[in-house]
């Protein structure tokens, strides 16, 4: 009894998995379902209705009405601003759009608004932020003409999705994220753990062998096995939930651009960790927090702020906005830009890690 | 043989801290050799090694591999591309063939020795597509020796190629050592065997606590240090002590054995003649001679059980 306790004490890996990684979803869960003590919801609103360099009467009446409804965060877009590529380069999923004309056709009662979301299917928040915007022009209606039912104001419910997609199609890009990260970061610790206690990273530094071909060697296999499991899931998400999103050009090159980051970044965490338990732990204490707080489940929007400015450090979560954005809606831009930032992450990572991998003895 | 000079060590000290595990050693390897660096666990000899290969730096002294510092980088990629080394304790790939084994440490150097042909040196041919970890350990170690010399490698660095093997394995790596040693590789061993080094070394060192206290061929150290040749006279009893103590007084009596050192060339026919002439009862007559391990004994008032002193 006491020697399996001291066993099961002193190792790492179940340490991990008995205390750590409790603590560790209790944490996460608790800190991203917490934002429901502050429930505001992200609303881009661009007011296109100006009269002479001002927001037109009625347009800002109805903005003060919906920053005075409590539940929305208003960020409000510069009419100058073309709608369709600020929605893309802000990677913006909800935006209500006030067209010009719109105090005009209030007079004439056949005013509209624009009210673009992400379908509700994939953010559930669109489908509160939808109710609040009708109830708001339902409230917005009767306050200016006193008629009941008032048809001042209609909301015209756009997709920003072209196609009609579904929950599978939003979540096929976030799990390809986190296996490129798992496979990468798992694959690139054990190799080298494994191989440590084997005596064959010894035996590989008496030859001619420079640590930055190894690692490159190490990387440039982890890519070939995420390019397997990015094939394995695309071929089930197809034959059997019929996964309608594909990866374009961009995204692949975003795959590959990922595909060499997580396992750089193994490589260095490998450097301290030299026993296959603390190696295990060390994997799953980087992998787990990533996956949970870099969208690869649910949208980064749904977090509070503190855990957002988390997110914007983890590379996985440039991952999946970039993928998210070229398989989804086809945003090559996002492709490309999250692509360099992946590269140069992933670049950082294996030269450290070809600095600082020691096979030598002290 | 030339006596060309491929690994030079001159004052080597590598410290821990304040321990020195390698304490001012200085020897010389030549080209041909086999060369035996022998001693318990602990006593510096993996670090010497190690330091050789350049898998550790140095605290002081200098070493030379074929000429090329083991301190200077550059010095260190020649010696990499020239030396070949079965580090301690080393396993290979489990899920790799032996054939397969040896083309992946074949890649790391450019040019080297012909993998079949190489299979065919250690006697693998018969399991060539056995997967590593199907090997027994004999065979294991094979494989390992053989990794070692994918590179034709001029030196071949063994760090205790046979602990933990059973006796009829150690044979078997025997045998391959002394098959290389005709092909006039150098080899350097490191053992903490006693007769391991005696059988193998053209030339030994004993390493104690990081120092050297012994150098020279088996048998010049024998001569040396290993004591006297003792014609042991097995159940002879007191009987037997009782003759041969008039003429050899040095004569002792352990476990019912009578022990008695010969000095000259006529002690032995003269002890045998007197054991007779009294028709003196005994099991059998064996005639001992001293070896590497009553080398060590008398050098160090130890003997080396297991790896360790006791």
């Amino acid at each position: 009894m006491g020697g399996a306790l001291r066993v099961w004490f002193r190792s790492k890996h179940t340490l991990f998995w008995t205390f750590a990684f409790p603590i560790l979803l209790m944490l996460l869960f608790g800190a991203i379902f917490s934002v429901s003590d502050d429930p505001r919801f992200d609303l881009y609103v661009q007011n296109q209705d100006i009269i002479g360099g001002e927001s037109s009467p009625f347009s800002a009446t109805f903005v003060d009405m919906l920053n005075g409804s409590g539940v929305l965060n208003i960020k409000m877009v510069d009419p100058a601003e073309n709608t369709a590529e600020y929605i893309d380069d802000d990677g913006v999923e909800m935006m209500l759009l006030i067209p010009d004309g719109f105090h005009q056709s209030c007079i004439t009662q056949n005013a509209t608004v624009v009210l673009k979301t992400v379908p509700p299917e994939v953010d559930t928040s669109a489908a509160t932020v939808r109710g609040v915007v009708e109830q708001i022009v339902e409230v917005f209606n009767t306050v200016t003409t006193g008629e009941n039912p008032p048809q001042v104001v209609t909301v015209q419910q756009e997709s920003l999705v072209s196609e009609n997609y579904r929950f599978i199609d939003f979540f096929v890009p976030g799990l390809i994220g986190m296996t490129l990260m798992t496979t990468g970061i798992f694959g690139a610790i054990g190799w080298n753990t494994r191989n440590r206690e084997l005596g064959i990273l010894k035996k590989l530094a008496t030859t001619p062998l420079s640590k930055f071909e190894w690692i490159i060697g190490v990387v440039l296999f982890e890519l070939v096995m995420c390019a397997v499991s990015t094939v394995v899931i695309l071929t089930v998400g197809i034959l059997v939930f019929d996964l309608r999103v594909l990866p374009n050009i961009y995204s692949i090159i975003l795959i590959a651009a990922g595909a060499i980051t997580f396992p750089g970044i193994g490589m260095v965490i490998a450097r301290f960790v030299k026993e296959t338990d603390s190696a295990d732990a060390a994997a799953n204490a980087v992998s787990f927090p990533m996956m949970f707080l870099s969208g690869s489940f649910f949208p980064l929007e749904m977090m509070p702020d503190f855990l957002r400015e988390i997110a914007k450090v983890l590379p996985l979560t440039y991952l999946n906005n970039g993928l998210r954005d070229s398989m989804v809606y086809g945003n090559a831009s996002s492709a490309l830009y999250n692509t360099a930032i992946l590269l140069v992450v992933g670049t950082v990572f294996i030269i450290i890690g070809s600095l600082i991998t020691n096979w030598r003895e002290d | 043989m030339s006596k060309e000079a491929v690994i030079q060590v001159d004052s080597l000290v590598k410290k821990y801290g304040d321990l020195a595990a390698v304490n001012g050693v200085s020897f010389t390897v030549n080209r041909g050799e086999v060369f035996s660096f022998v001693g318990p666990n602990g006593a510096g000899k993996t670090t010497t090694v190690e330091i050789l290969v350049c898998l550790r730096d140095l605290t002081s002294g200098n070493a030379k591999v074929l000429g090329f510092d083991v301190s200077d980088r550059k010095g260190q990629q020649q010696i990499r591309k020239r030396v070949g080394v079965l580090p301690q304790d080393f396993n290979t790939f489990d899920l790799l063939t032996v054939k397969e084994n040896l083309s992946y440490y074949k890649k790391m150097y450019d040019g080297g020795m012909d993998i079949d042909e190489l299979i065919r040196l250690v006697d693998l041919e018969d399991k060539a597509k056995t997967l590593y970890k199907n090997l027994s350990g004999g065979l294991k170690k094979r494989l390992a020796i053989a990794i070692a010399l994918v590179n034709d490698p001029e030196v071949i660095f063994l760090d205790e190629p046979t602990t933990g093997l059973d006796p009829k394995a150690r044979r078997d790596v025997w045998d391959l050592i002394e098959g290389l040693q005709e092909q006039e590789k150098t080899i350097f061993l490191t053992t903490h065997y006693m007769d391991e080094a005696e059988v193998l070394s053209d030339r030994v060192v004993i390493i104690s606590y990081g120092k050297i206290i012994a150098d020279g061929t088996p048998s010049e150290l024998i001569l040396q240090h290993g004591g006297k040749t003792t014609l042991i006279i097995e159940e002879g009893g007191t009987e037997a002590h009782d003759i041969l103590r008039k003429k050899f007084p040095d004569s002792k009596l352990e476990n019912g054995d009578v022990l008695v050192p010969l000095n000259g060339k006529s002690d032995l026919p003269e002890a045998v003649m007197t054991l007779n002439g009294n028709k003196t009862k005994f099991a059998e007559l064996i005639v001992r001679r001293p070896s590497l391990e009553d080398v060590f004994l008398n050098l160090t008032g130890k003997k080396i059980v297991d790896g360790e002193l006791s």
